[in-house]
This record gives structure tokens, C-alpha cells and sequence, in this order.
């Protein structure tokens, strides 16, 4: 190929890949902007993953580190009262892979429902994001009317609600053994005694079995208490 | 025609009997089973962490390799004194240059075939990947390593400077997955120097930023026309690339 010939091959390869680039832009999925990640001690960590193109993965990591946080903590919060940071630990995964639907879900369960830690307006924050972020999953507007519920004090139909999404597969191991907590607390062992058996059925729940394990016999010993009073 | 198909079965065989290919595809597995323990952790995630290490795992090392492999191909000829033999026989420097490419990619493209495989034979012992998305999503990573060659091979034909060349690779990559950042700049920008400075690098740098299936999978909103726009995207840089790459080997004295 002579040299003008090559240049000229190359100016039409050129205009073949500008032209393509146009509708690949148009219709690829758009993702955050590396300046709306959290600024969290990790933040190095997510920047890499993002300019290395691996979102995806970064985003994985993310949610295994919120995971040991919700566990046992992170060495980069030295100090923690518990859940302090599950806000921003979540958006840093939701921000690098908008479409990680669990995320959402699972830090937005804790802190507006988990015991001991009540805070539904960040739980609200976090479902307001989802929708806007990743749109579609029907999940995200329950647990909003769920919140709303508890915000008015009206338990009943926030537990109707939580209860109508206990079998979606986007509910996560722990809103189910909240559910359990929700409706011991309310006195309704059969049903929390219910829910604690379904969880050591599954599969999908293995990492709550061990808790299930301590609560049924609780709980059986709890319905043959009421049981005797009765009688 | 036979001239390429020559050049690209010496290639092809060069590489696969290298040490380094071995080692690479054999790294890939390790790096693939040590995802399988680490995915445990993802608890009810497990799946799609399996899914997405694996799959950054065959794309790295696919770029790694063809980095490394492209832009030592015709610069080690030339300092071995290899590519004059080759070139008295009736041989067009264009036709060894593409039989040259194309059984590089060809040897990258097997391992990461091989690394898929396994990848995905794992994936589907866990129950994922039962939908077409997984080999869209291996054919994007390919597609990229396939960019990354045909620019390496340019880099090195130009710069002649084999850690130069990787190098700048290196950067080219990183940059082209901020190319949706530099248009939003560009977009936001008052300056029109600056914006036309910006739109024009965001164009000429690979555009990897939308071009990864990989990310973009579990949202699961990829249309066959963003893959046909893609599949041409690939076709075209490549072949500018290459075509430039001609144009420089032409003119370079042996």
C-alpha cells in the first residue's frame, strides 16, 4: 500500500469510527461523575477502579466492605457508634454501578428499620437516589410507602407492605430477619416464628441461619409461655 | 492474501509457544479460581462478583498481553535484524504488518477465549449467565484489547520506543474511559478553544467509556443497535490505526 494510499484508508477508518461513536454514545448507559463519589477514606480505592473501567467491579468490592462494616466495622472509621458511615459506605457502591440494586435496599432496611438505629430520613435520602439513579425496580417505592408508614406511626400497613415484598428476590437476608424482629416486637411470634424457619430453609439466607438458629427455640419457648398463661 | 495468512500462522505460532502466553493464561485461572473464594464474601451477591472479577480479570490480562506482545512485535524484528530477511522475500510491508496484528490478536483472543470459558463455566454453576449477555460482554472486552493492539502497534512504530509506547498506551487507555467526563466539560465550558480542544481529544482517544458492556451489564439496558454502533466503532479504529501504522512502516529505511 503506498503511503498516500494508507493515509487516505486511514482518514476513511477515522470517519467510519466517528460516525459510529455517535449512536454508541447516544444509546450506552450514562454513570455518575467521579466528583459525586462519596468522599470517604476509601475514596482512592474507587477513583482507580472507575479510571481503570472497572465500575462493576469496584462497586463489588464496595458492597463487601459495607458488609464487614455492618459486621464488625472498618479500620478507616476508628470510633464508630454503629451504622454512622452505612449512608455514604452505601453510595459509594450505588455511585460506581448505579444498577446494584440490593445496595440500596439492604442500607436503606437498616437504618430505617434495623433495631436500634432509627434513622428513616436517610433511609428516605438513599430510595429517593435509587429512583432516580435506577428506575424500574418496584422495591424502591415500597419501602418509601414503608418509611412514610412508619413515620406516621401507622404499623400496621407498614408491615402489610414489608410483608407483600418478603418473597422478591431483591429482598435482602437482613430486611427478612427485620421483618422477624418487627413482628416479634409486636408480639406476633407465629409469624416472626414463621419467617425464622422460612430463613433456615433457604439457601439464599445461609449467612442469617445462624441467627435463626438461636431465635426459633426463643421463640417456641416464648409461644408455649404464652400458651400456659393462656390456660 | 496468502502473504497475510503466512505471516499471521508464524504469528500465531510464535506467541502461543512463548513462555509468556503460558504464564499469562495460566495467571488468568488463578486469578479466576481465587475469585470464586473471594465472591464468597459477596454473601447473597455472590454471583455477580463472580461475574464481574472474572471478566476484569480477562480483560486486564488480555490488555496487559496485547500491550506488551504489540509493541515489542516489530520493534524486536527490527532490532534482531529478522524483519530484513522477511522483507526480500515478495512480501508487502502492508500484508506483514496486518498477518503481524492479527495473529497477535488472534493468540490474546485464545487465551482470553480459554479464560472465558472457565469464567463462564463457573458462573453457570452458581446459576448466572444463562442470556446471550455474557458473550456480548466477552466480545466488548475483546473489542477493547483489540483497540489497545491496533493503538499500541501505532505507538510503537512512532514513538520507537518499546517503554514509551507502553507507556503512553497505558494513559490512552485510562484516558478513554474519562471521554464522557471531557464531554461534559466540553458541554459546560465557556471557553471555545477549550471546548473544541476537549471535544476533539474525547474523539481521537479511544472511547472506552461507552464501550464497556462489562459495567453496564447488570442494568441490562444494552440495544442491538448500541452493539452493531459498537462492533463498527471497533472495525474503524482499528483500521485507522493500522492504516496510519502502514503509513509510518512505509516510510521507515531498513
Amino acid at each position: 500500500m503506498r503511503p498516500t494510499r494508507a493515509l487516505a484508508a486511514a482518514a476513511c477508518a477515522a470517519a467510519l469510527a466517528l460516525a459510529a461513536d455517535v449512536p454508541m454514545s447516544a444509546l450506552a448507559r450514562s454513570f455518575p461523575p467521579l466528583s459525586e463519589l462519596p468522599r470517604t477514606p476509601l475514596i482512592f480505592q474507587d477513583v482507580a477502579f472507575a479510571s481503570a473501567g472497572l465500575r462493576a467491579a469496584g462497586a463489588d468490592l464496595a458492597w463487601v466492605q459495607m458488609l464487614q462494616y455492618a459486621a464488625d466495622g472498618l479500620d478507616v472509621f476508628p470510633g464508630d457508634s454503629g451504622y454512622d458511615h452505612i449512608k455514604e459506605l452505601s453510595q459509594r457502591v450505588t455511585r460506581l454501578d448505579p444498577s446494584f440494586h440490593r445496595a440500596y435496599l439492604y442500607a436503606a432496611g437498616i437504618l430505617g428499620w434495623f433495631h436500634g438505629v432509627d434513622r428513616p430520613n436517610e433511609a428516605l435520602d438513599i430510595l429517593l437516589e435509587a429512583r432516580r439513579l435506577d428506575p424500574g425496580q418496584k422495591l424502591y417505592g415500597l419501602y418509601i410507602a414503608g418509611l412514610a408508614y412508619k413515620k406516621k406511626g401507622d404499623s400496621e400497613r407498614m408491615v402489610a407492605l414489608l410483608d407483600s415484598a418478603y418473597d422478591d428476590p431483591q429482598t435482602s437476608s437482613i430486611m427478612r430477619t427485620i421483618l422477624a424482629n418487627i413482628h416479634q416486637e409486636r408480639g406476633e411470634y407465629d409469624k416472626a416464628l414463621a419467617i425464622w424457619e422460612d430463613i433456615l430453609e433457604h439457601d439464599r439466607d445461609k449467612t442469617e441461619h445462624g441467627r435463626a438458629r438461636v431465635q426459633i427455640p426463643k421463640l417456641e419457648k416464648l409461644i408455649r409461655e404464652r400458651a400456659s398463661k393462656r390456660q | 492474501m496468502e502473504t497475510i495468512k503466512a505471516v499471521f500462522d508464524y504469528t500465531l505460532r510464535e506467541h502461543i509457544r512463548h513462555k509468556v502466553w503460558l504464564s499469562g493464561a495460566l495467571f488468568g485461572l488463578v486469578l479466576l479460581t481465587g475469585g470464586l473464594v473471594a465472591s464468597a464474601l459477596a454473601q447473597e451477591e455472590r454471583v455477580r462478583m463472580l461475574l464481574d472479577l472474572g471478566l476484569a480479570a480477562i480483560e486486564t490480562i488480555g490488555l496487559v498481553s496485547v500491550v506488551f506482545l504489540t509493541v515489542h512485535l516489530i520493534l524486536q524484528e527490527i532490532e534482531s535484524r529478522a524483519v530484513f530477511l522477511i522483507l526480500t522475500h515478495p512480501i508487502r510491508r502492508s500484508h506483514y504488518l496486518l498477518g503481524r496484528f492479527l495473529g497477535t490478536l488472534a493468540a490474546v483472543g485464545a487465551g482470553m477465549a480459554a479464560m472465558g470459558l472457565v469464567h463462564w463455566a463457573l458462573v453457570r454453576l452458581l446459576g448466572g449467565a444463562g442470556d446471550g449477555s455474557y458473550l456480548l460482554a466477552w466480545s466488548c472486552s475483546f473489542g477493547k484489547v483489540a483497540v489497545m493492539g491496533a493503538l499500541s502497534l501505532l505507538l510503537s512504530l512512532t514513538l520507537t520506543s518499546e517503554a514509551a509506547a507502553m507507556a503512553f498506551a497505558v494513559f490512552l487507555w485510562v484516558l478513554g474511559h474519562f471521554t464522557a467526563e471531557m464531554r461534559f466539560l466540553a458541554e459546560r465550558s465557556g471557553n471555545p478553544l477549550t471546548r473544541a480542544a476537549l471535544t476533539a481529544i474525547s474523539h481521537a482517544v479511544p472511547d472506552f467509556a461507552h464501550f464497556n458492556a462489562r459495567d453496564a451489564w447488570h442494568a441490562g439496558d444494552l440495544s442491538v443497535g448500541w452493539a452493531a454502533a459498537a462492533a463498527l466503532y471497533v472495525l474503524g479504529y482499528c483500521a485507522a490505526c493500522l492504516a496510519l501504522s502502514v503509513q509510518v512502516f512505509e516510510q521507515k529505511e531498513f
